[in-house]
């Protein structure tokens, strides 16, 4: 039988019955829209995500965190005993030397420490005072750690410091009386202020230190910690932590803290990560996490792809029990089509063929209904969305629910074999009719 | 070329149907040969297997038993492919009910059998047509079964049966839902076919239709028996349709 003859008759049969085709058709309708919006919407918060985590902060940032041994206590206990187990827990500092390592992967295009100021620290400013992260870094620019200004310029030295772009919103009035409205955050940009570090003596009293520093520059939002920091010259830091701890501090014994290494491409942050580690250090990249996020939206989306694929399966059977009826109807007509040469295989594609022309008819209802549905859902949703970004601050969304084109084409596709499949049995049945039997069935 | 005198080749044919535990002997040994070109009237009362005979000559059906040969080919040991294109190009089958498609047009109906021989959709209009002028239906070739009489749908199930141009047609009981008119109108049909050159076999149960036949065959309770024992039989009317 030729094709073109078999779609003809396929489609003849199909509008026959059209009410029951319609009715079982919907049911894939309903399936496949149920999918197409479910993935699409995965989709859309996924880029939804993405978006908002690009401005996470830089994703060729890497943190190196000295590793201090025998972490792991087990290793300890069995380790002596059969030898058979790697010591994995060697001590690994920060020193100058281990810098000049880290410098030499390849990729690399800086490595700067950053410490923390193990003394209380707080700014003030006129009469506000405002508490934040402070940083020693070992570079005199900022650029080099990948941070821009809004305004100034991003040069640290022994009198001026670069601030975050959120650290003016943390300023308040430490004689404000209750009920009173809090002052307007000062700007604080080209602002003489005074860092204050305070420590206590053994019997308890508090001594402070004050420096007075004048803000450069202040750093354009980032989206990362960096927006709720204020940066110092790593020395001066240096020089406020010996005098919390009453002694020298030598950076090649002990190592630093903490060391940021940048990748010339965020393509390279993984790679020079796991090298990282292969060192012996702790390292995380922010990637880590972003990546963990689109994990997590992949599992979002099989999920809700399952779901919709639940009612697809409920139109499966539909569309199996509109096939197995219309067979056991038309047994005459199988009984016929046999008796006039008609071959076993011609009747199983006739009937496999109108059992995918449901599936196709529903696939292409369903992926049609589904993409209008998201357009029209994104829009609502973006609506919603940037309501809520604006009472809560927040980057308002460009995108909720997202049908890429490959969707609803596999939906299609999916739907058809769907169709066959259900129908295979049924259809089976028919070719596998013994002709006079069927002719005799009432 | 003389006509080959088996050319249908019957050996111990057998067609049992099992029913709850019985055992039913539609037919139960049969032999016979069919010349070629011969118009054979299968006869016997209700029940005796002409209907499971037909069938089994058509390659609509599997004998439980026994050796059909047709044109020197073994119908029964035909793989399910080999039989379609036994049933689409050798043969032709006319059913007591018609069983014409109800969805289809007349012509529709008398063209179907060509689309499983691959015909392209001009050629299978222009032969259809044809067919139907010469049972002459050429003016109802639009309308659906239903819009038809009794005997105008057997004409289109004639039409339909000739389309591939069959050496053998086999008829069961073509006459049997129609009035005396129509029924004479299609035996003379199946009389001008044999005419024309085709083997033909019709099972009736009217005696009209023996006028035309060069060829008898009679079954009691699946056996085919000579006219002498049948008449002997239908002698006694009550016994056969009723007895054992
Ligand atoms: N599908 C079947 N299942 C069980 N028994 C059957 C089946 N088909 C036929 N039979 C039995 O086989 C026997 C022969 O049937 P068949 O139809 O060949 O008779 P027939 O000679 O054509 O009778 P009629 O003149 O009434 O049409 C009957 O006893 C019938 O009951
Ligand atoms: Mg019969």
């Amino acid at each position: 039988m030729k094709f073109l003859d078999l779609l003809r008759l396929v489609f003849n049969n199909l509008s026959r019955r059209k009410a029951r085709v319609a009715l079982t058709a919907i049911g894939v309708v309903i399936g496949t829209s149920a999918v197409v919006i479910l993935v699409s919407l995965a989709i859309g918060l996924q880029m939804n995500a993405n978006e908002q985590l690009y401005g996470i902060g830089d994703l060729s940032l890497i943190n190196v965190m000295p590793s201090y041994g025998g972490g792991g206590g087990g290793g300890m206990i069995y380790g002596g005993g059969g030898g058979g187990m790697t010591e994995t827990g060697d001590t690994k500092l920060l020193t100058n030397n281990a810098l000049q390592e880290l410098r030499a992967i390849p990729n690399v295009v800086s490595v700067i420490p950053r410490e923390y100021v193990s003394a209380n620290v707080f700014v003030t400013y006129k009469k506000l005072q405002g508490y934040s992260n402070v940083y020693g870094v070992g570079t005199d620019d900022l650029a080099n750690l990948g941070l821009k200004t809004q305004q100034g310029n991003s040069l640290l030295s022994r009198s001026s410091i670069v601030i975050g772009y959120m650290v003016a919103q943390n300023f308040m009035d430490p004689n404000q009386r209750p009920g009173q409205e809090p002052p307007p955050p000062p700007d604080l940009y080209d602002q003489q202020v005074q860092l204050v570090f305070a420590k206590y003596d053994d019997q308890g009293n508090e001594i402070r230190k004050n420096y007075s520093m004048r803000v450069v520059g202040v750093l354009a939002e980032s989206g990362s910690e960096a927006d709720y920091s204020i940066y110092l010259p790593l020395d001066l830091v240096k020089s406020v932590n010996e005098w919390a701890s009453n002694t020298t501090i030598n950076y090649n014994k002990v190592g630093y803290n903490e060391v940021l290494v940048r990748a010339s491409d965020p393509d390279h942050t993984l790679e020079i990560r796991d090298q990282i580690t292969a060192m012996g250090f702790q390292a995380n990249t922010m990637l880590d996490f972003v990546q963990g996020i689109n994990n997590f939206y992949s599992i979002l989306q099989i999920v809700l792809g399952g779901v919709g694929a639940i009612a697809l399966l409920v139109a499966a059977i539909g569309i199996a029990n509109t096939m197995a009826m219309s067979i056991l109807e038309r047994t005459r007509e199988i009984g016929l089509m046999k008796a006039v040469g008609a071959t076993n295989r011609d009747v199983l594609s006739l009937f496999l063929g109108e059992a995918a022309g449901i599936g196709f008819i529903g696939g292409l209802g369903g992926a049609a209904l589904g993409w209008l549905l998201g357009q029209i859902l994104n829009v609502v949703a973006i609506i919603y969305l940037a309501q809520q970004a604006a009472a809560q601050g927040g980057v308002p969304p460009s995108v909720a629910v997202y049908t890429p084109i490959w969707l609803p084409v596999f939906v299609l596709a999916f739907s058809i074999f769907i169709g066959m499949l259900s129908g295979l049995y049924p259809a089976l049945r028919a070719a596998n009719m013994i002709p006079v039997l069927a002719l005799k069935y009432e | 070329m003389n006509p080959n005198p088996s050319f249908i080749r019957i050996v111990g044919l057998q067609r049992r149907y099992e029913m709850g535990g019985t055992i039913v002997r539609a037919l139960d040994g049969v032999d016979i040969d069919i010349a070629e070109r011969t118009f054979t009237v299968v006869m016997g009362p209700s029940g005796s297997g002409k209907s499971s005979l037909l069938y089994l000559l058509g390659g609509l059906d599997r004998p439980t038993a026994g050796e059909i040969y047709v044109n020197g080919e073994r119908l029964d040991q035909m793989d399910e492919n080999a039989l379609a294109r036994f049933r689409r190009k050798t043969m032709g089958f006319i059913f007591q009910s018609f069983n014409l498609i109800s969805s289809m047009t007349a012509l529709e109906n008398v063209a179907f059998p060509m689309q499983f021989s691959g015909t392209p959709a001009a050629r299978r209009n222009e032969r259809a047509k044809e067919l139907l002028a010469q049972v002459g239906l050429a003016d109802r070739a639009q309308h659906k079964p239903s819009e038809l009489s009794g005997g105008q749908q057997q004409r289109v199930a004639v039409a339909r049966a000739l389309v591939n141009d069959p050496a053998l047609v086999f008829a069961d009981e073509p006459t049997g839902n129609l009035d005396t008119q129509s029924g004479v109108t299609i035996m003379q049909m199946l009389a001008d076919l044999h005419k024309s050159g085709r083997t033909v076999l019709v099972v009736t149960h009217d005696p009209r239709m023996v006028r035309f036949a060069t060829n008898k065959i009679f079954l009691l309770d699946g056996k085919a028996v000579s006219e002498a024992e049948y008449q002997a039989v239908a002698l006694e009317p009550l016994q056969a349709n009723f007895g054992g």
